[in-house]
């Protein structure tokens, strides 16, 4: 179809069909070959010199060329009206074209083509086409069929240049047609031929047989009609014109069918014609006659004559107001000269400087423009509405195509010339070779494949300067073509002039203007092809009776019955339609493809593979993230929205699902921003349909997943505690037994940094798994649609180890983010790498989403983007080249460069672990109840529930006093004596406890062990957790690198402990064992033991030796619990001894004991306090002088002397229940100190008489030895003892104080009596002679200095002695 | 007779759009004959696009032929319109890179609209669809609509992106358009 080409007035159409059994492939060949002969050149026409035939044959040795195009389908129906007016539009010859091999196939080869013929709707042209059947032989047979079949030429295949035997025989089939002009012309001279002529505005011819010359002599196959009169009119005019026979006379004055013209064939004089319109009759016009000889002549080729005819023609016209056929030979008229330019090969018009050379042709088709857009048609009755729109449209087309190709071809020349006569199959690729080949099935035009190469805007402007037209210009005259009238015309026509126009817009750049042509182009096809479905539904429903009408619908199979029926649809040619879509869309700035469709077993296979190229989804991702920048939108949303529904609805039309499917992801995708909320789930619902469909009807595509970027973060949740595996080094296991000390409650803090940025960074990329046991992963998903996204499965992505898990569907709420927990079974140890998710969509291609671990770079292209996010207010492209796409080609370019290494989550699995579980507990409840200070024991029993033995068990424990006095140690804001303290409590009074000596720690699968643990009641306590680690280490497969550590799990058993703190010790005090105390207690009678006993303890425990030995421990202890406790105070050394009491509740009892005194050794008491954990200490804090220090010393070391000798118990009171009391919270003081520690110079002070032989008699004493009774006035001695007790050498003074002094008489001096030097444990006594001169209460203290040093004496002992004088009666 | 007006962004996309029915009785546009007694034939949904895209009147009104009520090619169709101005879009690219006028006066025609342009130097391009001829007219409401536009983008937060909303704008362009279409 190719009447749209600017000279395709001057064309011979002829028609090229197949024949019989032949090859597309053979018969595209020969067809091609025959194609070849665009031009005959007039002297290669045969002559048939027959008279009624020569008329239009050229002159011998005429110039020119008969121009021919070839069609491949005869021209429609309904343009018969047009046979008479327009002659180039109908096919003048018929050429088959057959193959065959053997030559009894060749009268099958007859019959077919008079079938075809037959077929083909070639009656109602009025010059009727000549036909020609080419038969190509196969092989070389070496047919010789001779004349024996006419209208057949067989060319042998033996033949070797067949190329110019073709061109013979076209040029015969030429001379027949030219015949057949001549003896359409001669029956249209007749005077009924020309009032049939104007008998309407498109006239047609009867039956040539209704004339009375026969015509038909050529020898058709068309069978001789009979005659009936046709029409009566041409009857009533015939007797008046046939007479005067003007038309005889022309053909003798002007005669081109006369033989004197013929062989000079100059045009006939002026004065000739003008004689012509007033020869003529009255009856008609021969304006019309005229005309289509001028058309004939210039299909002949003879353009001197035609030139004269068309002229002479209207001159008729523009006084018989016959617009239509005066635009008609304008038309011809126009063409004539770029004919003749065409075959002189120069430009003849050039002359003219001022005009343009094609003005004056622009002139003459404007005008016959005007004449078709003006006239109004007579009546709509024989449709000349149609036929004049259809003429108008061409016209406006040919104009259109005159400024095109002079403007694409860059100016007046022969390549301008070449263009408008034969254009070739696509008219607006000229210059550029045609990419795509034209895949004309009827019905789908390829409108697609003429979009040309972009051009770029310099280039056209370029061809804008060289010819002068602008591209506006073009179009403003190619815009005239479309209009409403575009509706009068018939489905066929109109798809090709729209398509014309489409791509002329397109060649001129006006991409928009296009899409718009196209859209309509579209809405006819898919008119034609609804109303052509439906057209066989109505057959199918009507004649279902008959199976054999179904089966004749090409590709519809029909059955009878009640079962659905399956229609095969046609699918060529929907390529095509769904590209021009594509296309519209694009243009409109919508990806139609953004979500690609992919072949399900080329999926199946691309995840098949392993080995997944990392660079290539480095591009994906990159892909990805630039879509997902932040853009300025493009287009407008609204025929956005419109143009992507049409998209829709003409794939669902057509049908092909896939891309319904496609297209509606596409556009949500793209456009759902902007998009309302009753479109996206239109769209949604359409795809989800669309895709059922498609899966349903077993179609092989499907869509990739298209949701944008669903995931959002992908996270390994750690495993329960009881599964998490912790990595230990393996030291821990062989350095234990070397050393214990090592304090679990302190080595949980090994490093010495309180922030470790490498440990954090460290944690924060790996977590552990474990082998064989299932993980689970939170992924959080994005849905940003209003509508809830339902994911088919989403699965890890991962590479490294090998893993277990399986996809799931997910439904992700409208516009959230929706967290989802996937799980998964590593199968290996080693290094596991969650690269991201896999997500499919219902019906969809699963398509992988990596999520790379943010870094620098990331961090970079984020700021990158914010900047962009600046930058969106500036447009620095507009207009098309602002599609989303073509901004992203600009931005790739510009990231090409970056090189990216991308990490992954990556997570640890390690060996698999047994497992341990706790089977039983000897708790019920999990609940401990304890007095404070009572220890009872808890027996866990544990099972293995794994397949593999434990062989390392050990635990560990937790309570709620811990933590708090870890905290306290933290702050560092404790005394050192505090510090002490409290570490003490947490080292050596723990909660728990366990004896890790005992029992094996070996536990195979499936067996049980049992576990006690201690557990101590300590007030405050409130809950605690007994850790059980357990390993299986010692593998037999372990590796030989095997790695310095090891993976123990951990099990928790959490305690809830209640401790009533029942007895409260306070007010603790040393006092000094004085002789009164002993001599009370040794005066203690024994009448009632029991009463005895609980008052004061064991008897025994106060005999003690020396008074001076002892001192006096007490206590109280208060019982604030509703039950009396019996409570004992037990001494360790020099014996056992204790003292018990009952306690009542809510009382309080002192309980008294009598310990001996300590001394500890200088060095003893001079260590520092020591800590007990491994603490650092940077600097001890006190400010304390020395001295300061070293009481402090001092005290510390006795008190935890006092402690190691006194411990306290408690025992239920008719009960079982025992358990320590402690004495820990009760402080020593300075006077507790003296009185417990051993004096370092015990000092003994006593009175004597000495008879005059000097034997010394005592005075006397009281019961208790505390105090003297003395007489006044009698000479005494007071002898003072002192005895070293420590253990060094001392050397001491004595002061003595006698008080009141004034009644004492002595001899010596009081002060700094010397001792002299004392080693350990010796004694000194020193005696004074004194006189008591009254009687009274003295006391006499003596103070022991050491010298040890000259500057620093300290007193090291004291001693008193009290003495009561009172005057005796004389006893001789 | 209508005029419909759009301001588009440098990237296509419509700030804002009015329709205005001018009180001006419509001149006699010449229309063809040609246009007339067209078939009302809808056999699909893709006839009525086709046949709204033409500019004929939608196949949905009752077709009157003689009565002259019914304006041939009256293509009231929404999206027809906006697909016209859209397509204007080409002619004023190519008319805009050679001509230093901001006011592109009947710059592109298509079916019976025609369309007139001004194009700020911020690229931002106002389309309008009229029917009759009125340069000065639409010059001087193009002006108007353009010192309006000015006074919008002062907003500081206002891109080239941002659709216009403003009911102050909107009645103002209106009283421009009765003003002056």
């Amino acid at each position: 179809m190719d009447s749209l080409a600017f000279g395709s007035l001057a064309h011979i159409h002829i028609l090229i069909v197949p024949i019989g059994n032949i090859h597309r492939a053979t018969y595209e060949k020969w067809a091609s070959e025959v194609r070849g002969f665009e031009t005959i050149p007039l002297e290669d026409i045969p002559i048939d010199s027959r008279d009624d035939r020569a008329r239009f044959m050229p002159t011998p040795l005429a110039k020119g060329h008969l121009h021919l195009n070839y069609l491949s389908h005869p021209s429609s129906l309904s343009h018969n009206a047009l046979s008479l007016f327009r002659p180039s539009e109908f096919p003048l010859g018929v050429i088959g074209i057959a193959s065959c091999s053997q030559s009894d196939s060749i009268s099958s080869i007859l019959t077919a083509f008079g079938t075809a013929m037959s077929g083909l709707p070639l009656q109602g042209s009025a010059i009727p086409a000549t036909r020609n059947c080419f038969v190509f032989e196969d092989s070389d047979v070496g047919l010789d069929v001779g004349d024996r079949f006419p209208g057949l030429v067989i060319i042998p295949g033996m033949m070797g240049n067949k190329r110019v035997h073709i061109g013979t025989l076209i040029a015969g089939l030429c001379s027949q047609i030219l015949g057949q002009f001549a003896a359409v012309m001669q029956s249209l001279e007749t005077p009924l031929g020309n009032e049939y002529l104007n008998a309407s505005l498109f006239p047609n011819l009867p039956p040539s047989s209704e004339f009375p010359k026969p015509l038909d002599s050529s020898g058709g196959f068309r069978d001789p009609a009979p005659l009936p009169a046709r029409n009566s009119q041409p009857d009533l005019s015939n007797g008046s014109s046939r007479s005067k026979t003007p038309l005889g006379a022309k053909r003798v004055s002007s005669g081109p069918g006369l033989a004197p013209i013929r062989h000079a064939s100059l045009p006939p004089t002026p004065a000739t014609t003008k004689k012509r319109p007033s020869a003529i009759g009255a009856a008609s016009s021969h304006g019309r006659l005229f005309k289509v000889l001028g058309d004939l002549f210039l299909l002949a080729g003879r353009h001197a004559d035609s030139s004269v005819w068309y002229t002479e023609a209207i001159a008729l016209f523009k006084n018989s107001q016959d617009a239509v056929w005066h635009a008609s030979a304008l038309e011809g008229l126009a063409t004539i000269p770029i004919v003749e330019a065409w075959s002189s090969s120069n430009s003849m018009l050039s002359s003219d400087n001022e005009k343009e050379p094609w003005q004056d042709i622009m002139d003459k088709l404007n005008y016959a423009q005007g004449l078709y857009h003006k006239t109004a048609p007579p009546s709509d009755a024989e449709g000349s509405h149609v036929h004049q729109t259809y003429l108008y449209a061409q016209c406006v087309l040919r104009q259109a195509s005159l400024l095109f190709a002079v403007w694409t071809c860059k100016g007046w020349g022969s390549n301008t010339f070449a263009n408008m006569l034969h254009p070739g199959p696509n008219p607006f690729l000229s210059g550029v070779p045609s990419t795509h080949p034209v895949a004309g099935t009827k019905g789908e035009t390829n409108a697609a494949s003429t979009l040309p190469p972009k051009a770029t805007y310099a280039h056209m402007e370029r061809l804008t300067t060289i010819t002068g037209i602008s591209r506006a210009q073009i179009a403003g005259v190619l815009a005239q073509v479309h209009g409403p009238w575009l509706l009068h015309l018939g489905p066929r026509e109109r798809i090709t002039i729209l398509q014309a126009t489409a791509g002329m817009y397109g060649a001129l750049g006006y991409l928009r203007k296009e899409a718009y042509i196209l859209r309509e182009t579209l809405g006819s096809i898919m008119d034609l092809i609804v109303c052509g479905r439906q057209e066989q539904i109505g057959i199918r429903d009507s004649g279902s009776s008959s199976m054999n009408r179904g089966l004749a619908q090409p590709g519809a199979s029909t059955s009878q019955g009640t079962v659905g029926i399956r229609e095969n649809q046609r699918t060529e040619g929907n390529d095509s339609l769904l590209r021009i879509v594509k296309h519209i869309c694009r243009v409109h700035g919508v990806d139609l493809e953004t979500v690609r469709l992919v072949d399900v077993s080329a999926v199946s296979q691309a995840t098949s593979r392993q080995d997944r190229d990392m660079t290539d989804d480095v591009s994906n991702a990159d892909d990805d993230d630039l879509s997902e920048l932040p853009q300025e939108p493009f287009g407008w949303p609204e025929l956005q929205i419109g143009i992507v529904r049409e998209a829709i609805a003409v794939a669902e039309a057509l049908p092909d699902y896939p891309s319904v499917a496609q297209f509606s992801l596409s556009s949500l995708k793209m456009l759902h921003p902007v998009m309302s909320q009753s479109d996206q789930f239109h769209f949604y619902h359409t795809a989800t349909r669309a895709l059922a469909t498609a899966i349903r009807r077993g179609d092989r595509r499907t869509v990739e997943y298209w949701a944008g970027r669903p995931v959002i973060s992908v996270e390994v949740l750690s495993l329960p505690l009881i599964r998490l595996p912790l990595e230990k080094p393996l030291s821990l296991i062989t350095t234990k037994p070397n050393n214990p000390s090592i304090n679990p409650i302190f080595s949980g803090s090994r490093d010495p940094f309180l922030y470790n940025p490498r440990k954090l960074m460290s944690g924060q990329t790996q977590s552990i798994l474990v082998q064989n046991e299932r993980f689970e992963v939170s992924v959080t998903l994005r849905n940003p649609f209003i509508f809830d996204l339902q994911l088919e499965s989403i699965a890890l992505s991962t590479s490294g180890v090998r893993i277990e898990s399986e996809g799931m569907p997910v439904i992700i709420p409208s516009n959230s983010y929706h967290p989802v927990t996937i799980s998964g079974r590593a199968l290996e140890a080693g290094t596991l790498v969650i690269r991201g998710c896999t997500v499919q969509a219902p019906g969809g291609v699963p398509r992988e989403y990596t999520l790379p671990l943010s870094s620098e770079e990331d961090d970079q292209r984020l700021q990158r983007r914010t900047t962009a996010l600046f930058e969106a207010g500036r447009s620095k492209r507009s207009g098309l080249d602002s599609r989303p796409w073509k901004r992203v080609d600009k931005q790739a370019k510009r990231q090409s460069a970056r090189t990216t290494t991308i990490r992954y989550l990556e997570c640890n699995v390690v060996p698999e672990q047994p497992l341990l579980r706790i089977k039983r507990t000897s708790l019920t409840h999990g609940a401990v109840m304890l007095y404070d200070g009572e220890t009872s024991t808890i027996r866990l029993t544990f099972e293995n529930v794994s397949l593999l033995p434990i062989n390392f068990l050990r635990l560990t424990f937790d309570d709620s006093t811990i933590a708090p006095a870890q905290q306290l140690l933290t702050e560092g804001e404790l005394s050192i004596f505090d510090t002490y303290e409290t570490e003490y409590d947490l080292i050596s009074r723990p909660v728990f406890f366990w004896d890790s000596s005992q029992g094996t720690h070996q536990v195979d699968p499936g067996e049980k062990t049992t576990v006690t643990v201690k557990c101590f009641g300590k007030v405050g306590c409130t809950s605690g957790a007994v850790h059980v680690s357990y390993a299986y280490i010692d593998r037999h497969e372990v590796p030989d690198k095997s790695l310095d550590i090891f993976h123990s799990r951990q099990l928790s058993y959490p305690v809830v402990v209640t401790v009533y703190h029942m007895l409260a010790c306070h007010a603790m005090d040393i006092l000094s064992f004085s002789a009164i105390t002993n001599y009370a207690s040794s005066m203690l009678t024994a009448d009632d033991p029991v009463a005895l006993e609980r008052e004061w303890g064991q008897k025994g425990v106060w005999n003690v030796d020396d008074a001076a030995d002892w001192c006096l421990f007490t206590v109280d202890v208060r019982n604030t619990y509703g039950l009396p406790f019996e409570v004992t105070f037990e001494r360790s050394q020099p014996d056992l001894a204790s003292t018990t009491r009952l306690v009542p509740p809510g009382s309080t009892s002192r309980l008294i004991l009598p310990i001996k005194k300590i001394l500890l050794s200088e060095e003893h008491v001079s260590r520092p306090i020591p800590t007990l954990s491994d603490r650092q200490f940077v600097v001890a804090k006190s400010a304390l002088t020395s001295a300061e220090e070293k009481a402090q010393r001092e005290l510390f070391w006795y008190r935890e002397e006092l402690f190691k000798v006194i411990t306290g118990r408690w025992k239920e009171s008719g009960g079982t229940r025992t358990g320590t009391l402690s004495l820990r919270q009760q402080r020593m003081t300075l006077p507790m100190l003296e009185t417990l520690r051993t004096e370092t110079v015990r000092v003994q002070m006593s009175l004597f008489y000495r008879d005059e032989d000097g034997v010394s008699k005592d005075v006397a004493v009281d019961p208790t030895r505390s105090k003297y009774f003395a007489s006044p006035n009698e000479f005494m001695y007071l002898r003072i003892k002192v005895v070293n007790m420590s253990p060094l050498e001392l050397v001491l003074t004595l002061n003595l104080t006698l008080d009141p002094a004034q009644h004492v008489i002595h001899q010596g001096t009081l002060v700094d009596i010397p001792v002299g030097r004392l080693a350990q444990a010796e004694s000194r006594e020193t005696e004074i002679p004194i006189i008591f001169v009254s009687a009274g209460q003295f006391n006499f203290t003596s103070d022991v200095y050491a010298i040890t040093d000259p500057i620093q004496s300290g007193k090291v002992g004291r001693g008193q002695l009290r003495t009561a004088v009172k005057v005796q009666d004389f006893q001789p | 007779m209508s005029h419909h007006l759009y301001l588009l962004s440098p990237s296509d996309t419509p700030l804002y759009s009015l329709t205005h029915y001018s009180s001006k009785p419509a001149q006699a546009t010449v229309t063809s004959p040609l246009a007339s007694n067209l078939p009302s034939w809808s056999t699909s949904a893709f006839a009525g696009t086709l046949t709204a895209l033409s500019g004929a009147t939608s196949a949905t009104q009752p077709h009157h032929v003689q009565g002259g009520t019914v304006r041939v090619g009256g293509g009231q169709d929404r999206h027809v319109i906006q697909m016209i101005a859209n397509a204007s879009l080409d002619v004023i690219e190519e008319v805009v890179r050679k001509e230093n006028a901001m006011y592109l006066k009947s710059v592109d025609k298509f079916n019976e609209w025609t369309v007139s342009a001004f194009v700020t130097p911020g690229n931002m391009k106002f389309v309008l669809l009229h029917e009759a001829r009125n340069d000065d007219g639409i010059k001087a409401f193009f002006n108007d609509v353009w010192e309006l536009y000015v006074k919008t983008m002062l907003n500081p937060f206002h891109t080239a992106h941002t659709p216009i909303r403003s009911p102050v704008f909107d009645s103002r362009v209106r009283a421009s358009a009765k003003k002056y279409l």
